[in-house]
């Protein structure tokens, strides 16, 4: 300050001058910056908490309602206060944000991740394996299959918190009024798309950008899309089930039996209030999505099983559902998992979570099945989730999900773009995101072959 | 060598007084970035252990690999060629646009200037993401007045289509950014000094002459730096591909350099590939840039640049 004085006292005469403000602002603010960025993560080790010691977890989840359990979990525990950040769900959004705060050194404690994409955090070390904390035992609390979604080698990387079971959501007053039969086979599925598209209107949407549910179809005919050899990841996208399941949605698409718009976006929600689209291939998540898009349509929906490749077989598969889990930076990872174990396994919670439409409970115990009808009037009265219950008991458990599952959704959706708009076949689409899923891995380091 | 006497030291002080905040926020926002992605782009990632699970991550020299995986992506060189056609297609037009609404509003028979000018100005105050959504909602079908219209007129069309949709994100970035070259260009229109329309009015120039042999020779510096800024920003179009793909069945992760840029970073979480495709998109920007400024450099009519200095 002193130095400017003298200078202005002698240099010619001008005050200070605005440069020379906005210079001293700015310098100020890089200062700022600096010191922003200088965070201490100097010891790695976590220290836990001391007794008595009032503490806060952050928690990164976009459930709709999460935060009714957490506030009921902070009235119960007031030196455990968490403290949820709700991130955007739309287009991965979430994962994209926790990658990039594992980079940068700085995560939440606890995140909602689904279970397809809990190995793509796994490569990056980025999951506390919670056996160091006693996680073992409690996975008698959860459903089997759930509960191996996160267990690798013998290290379990998050809890279970819901899974979504699919099934068929049909317009029962269109298919009445049509005089058509809600289908029970894959055949009888392409009957009924013909019979609606001669009503005008479609039986569904095939959106090249959804590889999480094309991944269900394929699950649900048979593929093992990951699995391992030793120390090597092995990739089969291009195989017998899912080439049956590509060629029979390819068929639909050349004979224009179904749609090929985005689902989940304005133009399909649209779609779905006016009857446009008389079913959706969901999942026990789905029925909030219809009531908050399509309320006007109340009382007109049911849920009917997964259509069969097979006349009377009971195969299903998920589409959806989620982990908690402990991030491996968090400094007090007993108390993260201590909450993880209560928001899924407490009946106070299960309920709450229930209501808000969360999917499928990945706990044993804790609730019934009527409990999860949550829409029942939606559904004209129909005990819907009986439905889903059975589908959840059909689900094949020997799926597994590989380490790269955003990237191998994304080399789907392009693909699938690319053919619908050249008119290239499905089965071809398979052997292109074949071949770049095993580079992909490849190119994170990993050791991979054609399974 | 002379040793500094003591006020030019003095003054050597002040001068790097005066300029440290700036260098400091140069290197730190500007530099370092650069620096920190072009290091990234020449590493890659490791992983030991079962699987690659909970072993050693670690970040090794990688040389040029990123860059020759890049470029050996389809999806990324097909994203360069469509943007370098929406640039040679909507560039012109814009240009061509700007160019007649601020000769327009700056004849001498415009009315309601002040009104017009803001009006037309007024997109580039909307941020390109709430842009894009705005037209999303005009251009998605079930929704769109637009289709409505066009479809109880007998014509089905299809603005997120495979051979519509980069037309229709052209629309959207013209909608954006006709006003605000318009506006460059009406603020070099005004320093032209009244004596020259004066002269050439009294040499028998009509309105139009004088617009064409006086006004556009004299806003080429304006008309070249908003050429300029709008093939760097062509380039780096994003927001509104980004915006449009879930309502689209025809925009693919690679759609646009930077879009590819973007998935690779934050979908993949390949931040090398990423910094390495942004590293070859800054410098098709550079060389994309500079070439045009040398094509017009050298157009440059003979004597004009003395005559420039002279006027001034």
């Amino acid at each position: 300050m002193s130095k400017m004085h003298h200078h202005s006292s002698h240099g010619p005469l001008q005050a200070p001058g605005r440069r020379a403000v906005l210079g001293g602002a700015a310098a100020a603010a890089a200062g700022f910056a600096l010191a922003g960025c200088g965070s201490d993560d100097g010891d790695d080790e976590p220290k836990g908490r001391k007794k008595g010691e009032k503490i806060s977890l952050t928690f990164w989840s976009w459930v709709p309602g999460i935060d009714k359990p957490v506030d009921l979990w902070n009235s119960k525990n007031p030196e455990v206060q968490v403290k949820v950040e709700k991130v955007s769900a739309v287009d991965g959004a979430q994962y994209a944000k926790m990658h990039a705060a594992i980079k940068a050194g700085n995560p939440p404690d606890l995140g909602q991740i689904e279970y397809p994409v809990v190995p793509s955090f796994l490569i990056d070390n980025g999951l506390l394996d919670l056996t160091k904390y006693g996680v073992d035992k409690y996975k008698d609390k959860f459903v089997g299959w759930q509960w191996q979604q996160s267990v690798f080698g013998k290290a379990v990387y998050a809890v279970p918190q819901a899974s979504g079971p699919m099934g068929l959501f049909i317009r029962q007053d269109l298919f009445d009024k049509w005089d058509i039969e809600p289908p029970t086979t894959w055949d009888e599925y392409e009957a009924a798309a013909k019979a609606i598209r001669k009503k005008g209107a479609w039986i569904e949407t095939f959106s090249a950008t959804n590889g999480n549910r094309f991944a269900g179809l394929a699950w649900q005919a048979g593929a093992r899309w990951f699995g391992s050899e030793g120390d090597t990841w092995l990739v089969s996208i291009d195989d017998e089930p899912t080439r049956k399941v590509a060629d029979y949605w390819e068929a639909l698409v050349k004979q224009k039996l179904i749609k090929t718009i985005p689902d989940r976006q304005n133009a399909w929600y649209k779609d779905v209030q006016t009857g446009a689209m008389a079913s959706w291939l969901g999942a026990s998540w789905g029925d909030a999505l219809l009531v908050g898009n399509a309320p006007k349509t109340s009382g007109k929906w049911r849920v009917v099983p997964m259509p069969q490749w097979k006349k009377g077989d009971g195969a299903f598969a998920n589409w959806g559902g989620s982990t908690t889990a402990v991030f491996a930076k968090s400094k007090y990872p007993q108390d993260a998992l201590k909450f993880a174990i209560w928001l899924n396994t407490d009946p106070e919670s299960i309920k709450l979570l229930i209501d808000n439409g969360y999917g499928t409970p990945a706990a044993k115990q804790g609730y019934t099945t009527s409990q999860l009808d949550v829409h029942k009037d939606f559904m004209g009265g129909q005990e819907y989730s009986k439905v889903f219950d059975a589908a959840s008991k059909g689900v094949d458990t020997s799926w597994r999900w590989g380490p790269a599952t955003d990237t191998l959704y994304q080399r789907l959706g392009d693909a699938f773009t690319g053919a619908l708009g050249d008119g290239g076949s499905f089965r071809s689409v398979l052997k292109k995101v074949q071949g770049e899923t095993i580079t992909d891995l490849k190119e994170k380091g990993l050791q991979v072959k054609a399974g | 060598m002379r040793r500094p006497t003591h006020t030019e030291a003095r003054s050597a002080r002040a001068a790097a007084g005066f300029l440290l905040p700036f260098l400091a926020l140069f290197l730190l926002c500007f530099i370092a970035p650069i620096g920190y992605a072009l290091y990234e782009s020449l590493l890659r990632v490791e992983r030991t252990g079962a699987l690659g699970l909970g072993g050693e991550t670690k970040e090794v020299w990688a040389g040029l690999y990123n860059y020759t995986h890049a470029l050996e992506d389809d999806r990324f060189t097909a994203g360069f060629g469509r943007v370098l056609l929406f640039g040679a297609v909507q560039i012109p037009v814009m240009i061509v646009l700007a160019t007649g609404l601020a000769l327009l509003l700056e004849a001498a028979s415009a009315r309601w200037v002040g009104f017009f000018r803001t009006a037309f100005f007024l997109p580039y105050g909307v941020p390109g993401v709430i842009a894009s959504i705005l037209w999303g909602f005009l251009y998605v079908p079930g929704i769109s007045p637009l289709v409505e219209m066009a479809h109880s007129a007998g014509w089905d069309v299809d603005f997120l289509g495979r051979s519509t949709v980069l037309w229709s994100i052209a629309n959207i970035v013209t909608w954006q950014f006709t006003g605000y070259n318009m506006l460059v260009l009406i603020a070099q229109l005004k320093s032209v000094p009244g004596e020259l329309y004066e002269a050439a009015r009294i040499d028998g120039a009509r309105a139009w002459q004088i617009a064409w042999h006086i006004k556009l020779p004299l806003i080429r510096p304006a008309l070249v730096l908003t050429t300029v800024f709008s093939i760097i920003g062509t380039l780096q179009l994003f927001a509104e591909p980004k915006v449009l793909k879930p309502l689209s069945n025809s925009i693919d992760s690679g759609y646009t350099p930077n879009l590819a840029a973007y998935n690779e970073a934050f979908t993949s979480n390949n931040q090398h590939i990423a910094a390495a495709e942004a590293v070859l998109l800054a410098l098709v920007a550079c060389v994309l840039s500079f070439s045009f400024l040398r094509l017009v450099g050298q157009r440059e009519p003979r004597g004009s640049k003395g005559k420039g200095g002279t006027s001034r």
